[in-house]
């Protein structure tokens, strides 16, 4: 009796409230599933297209063929090992960092410089900033096509111009210590209009009293530049960058447009190495693997970035 | 409560009504097949694809055929895999020859011996009606898998007002490797240290720098691979190593082919502009050289050093595995109709490749045209000595193993002989898994 009268004690306290939980969440769903009805659709796609495909690459992933006929068997961790043990991914993500650096911080300078030089509006600064804008509505493929002949050996627009200066007119697509960078240059010639915009708007989010102040305190250009005007677009700098970066990862049309990878790998990224392991390798488990390494490094850096940001925009 | 069952129910009508929809209609009528088809050279091949098939429709009334554009050789590969692995393959691919093996070995094709049979004929006959340098790339293991479609050569292409200004003859042009560096050598132009015309330039990008490896090697003496099994490459012998190291010399000795890799339209564009005095390229660029060349031009065979001999470029038609009876009749019907004198010949004309059927050339069209385009004769000429393309187990990658180390040769970064060893070593790496299932795998 001693022994039952506390057993029996929690059962008959607890099972009110959790009927009363139970009640309560089913009409809370009750009240919101004109809601989740509405979302019902673009979940549905979501699913299909997105998470669907997501966990098919964990799943394929996971799976191997040790011989052309011979069936897919569970590997585990094999196919990651293969792809981290494999010089020509190792040379991506190197050609990548080089990459994602090289074009992130150039285009990101330019984007702020144009936007600074700019920010007034009117007539003949609008003008200027379509023309930067420009490159952006170019699609990458078309552009690609266009420095396919730019970059042309000897008889491409950059030779017959740089040409007359040089004694030996480099081969920019043909020589793996110049491609990559001729690469870059392309993409930076293409992000600097689409990131000025982000600074444009940017700038008129800084206080126009605060400047007034600073101008009557006597604070020079560069003053009011590096104490009100770059704290005020730390934000927005946060936000470039992810997006530069997300671009270095994401946007290798050029890639396959003007290089294929080469020459001898020099212009591979990760994202083409996915491409050559899953098409010309045929290996879908090793590229299912290099999909979910670059997945997770993507990931963490997006989290990253904007906790950071979410943490000093709620700052003082 | 009431606008969310009145949701529900309207959900439930679209459902339905989706279902309906999506229960094939089961009319009698023509058999719909499709036909899956890659641009790799120019964007009128689509329109000229169109016209072809709009006719087959016509005279076909038991078949409807719609013809997919699917990008280029590789996009096609992709397309067809994917939509074999989705259990839709198209009913017909025209599909690089030099895939066909790779797709054999992963059971993707479908074999069209029975076919043949079913028509009355032998393989022989059958194969005979094609020119013998493209049944290689068609036939494996002694059963067809594919049908040859388009093809091509390369070709050795001559600016003749720069010849003739150097003092040489472009009526007749150098047949060995001999007298091309001689002719190169007298073609290249310098001011000082600089170059202001090339004697000749050899395109080497993804593709087709194997492509001219191969050319050369085989010029040589060499084989390049094994054609009777797809788990051999022959990349650090004598043969490949004379042909990248005059390759080599060509830059780094005579100075007389520019350093690096050089992508195939920066070649045609260089010969075009008169930058290169000489180049060597697929027949598939003829058109495009015709059209857009304001000096006469001369075409010649690739000079050998030890033998004539050039590998066949170009695609071939294909059925994907796992086609149901009707379709496979009706794709049938259309691939022999496709690759019959008459629309061969007229595809040929259309696009610049050769006609892969020997009777086209016989048709009252191909004799005019030929007539009026002597330099269209050369290719067909050429074909007397070529070879088939190579094609090995993973053929893409295994190509990829010789170019990547290739173009350190051309760009200075290595010496031709470590190059074709490094080659060789990855190519037997990537050949592996093959290997150990065939030739490795013993009893």
């Amino acid at each position: 009796m001693s022994l039952a009268e506390p057993a029996a004690l929690p059962v008959a306290t607890s099972a009110a409230p959790r009927l009363h939980l139970l009640k309560r969440f089913t009409s809370r769903f009750k009240a919101s599933l004109p809601a989740y009805l509405l979302l019902l659709p673009s979940l549905v796609f979501l699913a299909l297209f997105t998470y669907g495909a997501m966990g098919r690459v964990l799943i394929d992933a996971l799976y191997q063929r040790a011989t052309p006929k011979a069936p897919v068997r569970f590997v585990g961790f094999e196919n990651i090992s293969a792809v981290l043990a494999d010089p020509a991914f190792a040379g991506a993500v190197v050609n990548n960092l080089i990459y994602a650096v090289g074009t992130a911080v150039p285009s990101i300078a330019l984007a702020l410089l144009f936007a600074l030089a700019l920010a007034r509006t009117h007539a003949v600064n609008s003008a200027l900033r379509a023309a930067l804008f420009l490159p952006v509505l170019i699609p990458m493929v078309a552009a690609s096509a266009l420095f396919l002949f730019i970059f042309l050996p000897n008889v491409g627009l950059l030779d017959y111009y740089i040409g007359r200066l040089l004694p030996v007119l480099p081969n920019w697509l043909g020589d793996p210590d110049i491609a990559l960078y001729a690469i870059m240059v392309i993409t930076i010639w293409k992000n600097a209009g689409y990131y000025m915009l982000f600074f444009l708007a940017g700038l008129q989010a800084v206080p126009e009293d605060v400047m007034e102040a600073a101008h009557l305190d006597g604070a020079g250009p560069y003053r009011r530049l590096r104490h009100i005007i770059l704290p005020e677009l730390k934000p927005t700098f946060l936000f470039v960058t992810v997006i530069a970066t997300l671009n270095a990862v994401t946007q290798v049309d050029h890639v396959f447009v003007m290089t294929q990878g080469g020459p001898s790998n020099s212009t591979n990224l990760v994202l083409f190495y996915i491409y050559q392991q899953a098409v010309e390798h045929y290996d879908i488990g090793k590229a299912s693997a290099a999909t979910l390494l670059t997945l997770a490094a993507l990931m963490a850096l997006t989290a990253l970035s904007f906790r950071t940001m979410a943490s000093r925009e709620g700052g003082p | 409560m009431l606008f969310s069952r009145r949701l529900m129910l309207g959900l439930a009508m679209v459902g339905t009504m989706a279902g309906a929809l999506a229960v094939p209609a089961k009319a009698e009528g023509p058999t719909e097949v499709d036909l899956f088809f890659p641009v790799p050279v120019d964007g009128k091949l689509a329109r000229d694809m169109g016209t072809l098939i709009k006719e087959f429709n016509e005279t076909h009334p038991n078949v409807k055929a719609t013809a997919v554009y699917t990008g280029s050789y590789d996009d096609t590969l992709i397309k067809t895999r994917a939509a074999i692995k989705a259990g839709k393959p198209p009913a017909a691919v025209i599909m690089s020859a030099n895939f066909l093996l790779d797709m054999q070995i992963e059971n993707e094709l479908t074999n069209l011996d029975a076919l043949i049979k079913a028509d009355g004929t032998t393989k022989e006959q059958f194969l005979g009606q094609f020119f013998p340098a493209l049944h290689g790339n068609a036939v494996i293991n002694r059963s067809v898998y594919g049908v040859p479609f388009h093809n091509s050569t390369p070709l050795l292409y001559i600016n003749a007002d720069k010849a003739k200004e150097a003092g040489l003859d472009p009526s007749k042009p150098p047949q060995t490797w001999a007298e091309l560096t001689d002719w190169a050598k007298k073609l290249t132009k310098r001011e000082g240290d600089k170059v202001t015309q090339w004697g000749i330039a050899i395109p080497c990008a993804y593709d087709y720098c194997g492509w001219m490896m191969e050319t050369l090697t085989m010029s040589n003496g060499g084989r390049y691979y094994n054609e009777e099994f797809g788990g051999e490459v022959y990349y650090d012998t004598p043969s490949m190593l004379g042909a990248l190291t005059w390759w080599n010399d060509l830059i780094y000795k005579h100075k007389v082919h520019t350093p690096g890799a050089t992508p195939g339209p920066a070649v045609s564009t260089s010969f075009i502009s008169g930058n290169a005095a000489m180049m060597m390229l697929s027949t598939g660029s003829l058109t495009y050289v015709r059209d857009n060349a304001k000096f006469p031009y001369k075409v010649a065979f690739i000079p050998r050093n030890v033998r004539n001999a050039v590998p066949i470029g170009g695609a071939s038609l294909i059925m994907p595995a796992g086609l149901e009876a009707d379709k496979q009749k009706a794709a049938w019907t259309l691939i022999k109709w496709m690759t019959s004198p008459e629309k061969s010949g007229w595809w040929s004309r259309a696009t610049g490749y050769f006609a892969p059927n020997m009777a086209a050339y016989t048709t009252p069209e191909m004799v005019e045209f030929l007539g009026k385009n002597p330099d269209a004769k050369t290719a067909v000429e050429q074909l007397d000595v070529a070879k088939p393309w190579f094609a090995t187990y993973k053929t893409v990658p295994v190509r990829k193993n010789l170019e990547d180390e290739v173009m350190l040769v051309l760009n200075g970064k290595k010496q031709p002989k470590e190059a074709l060893a490094a080659a060789q070593k990855a190519a037997d790496e990537t050949l592996k898994p093959y290997n150990a299932e065939t030739s490795l795998k013993l009893p």
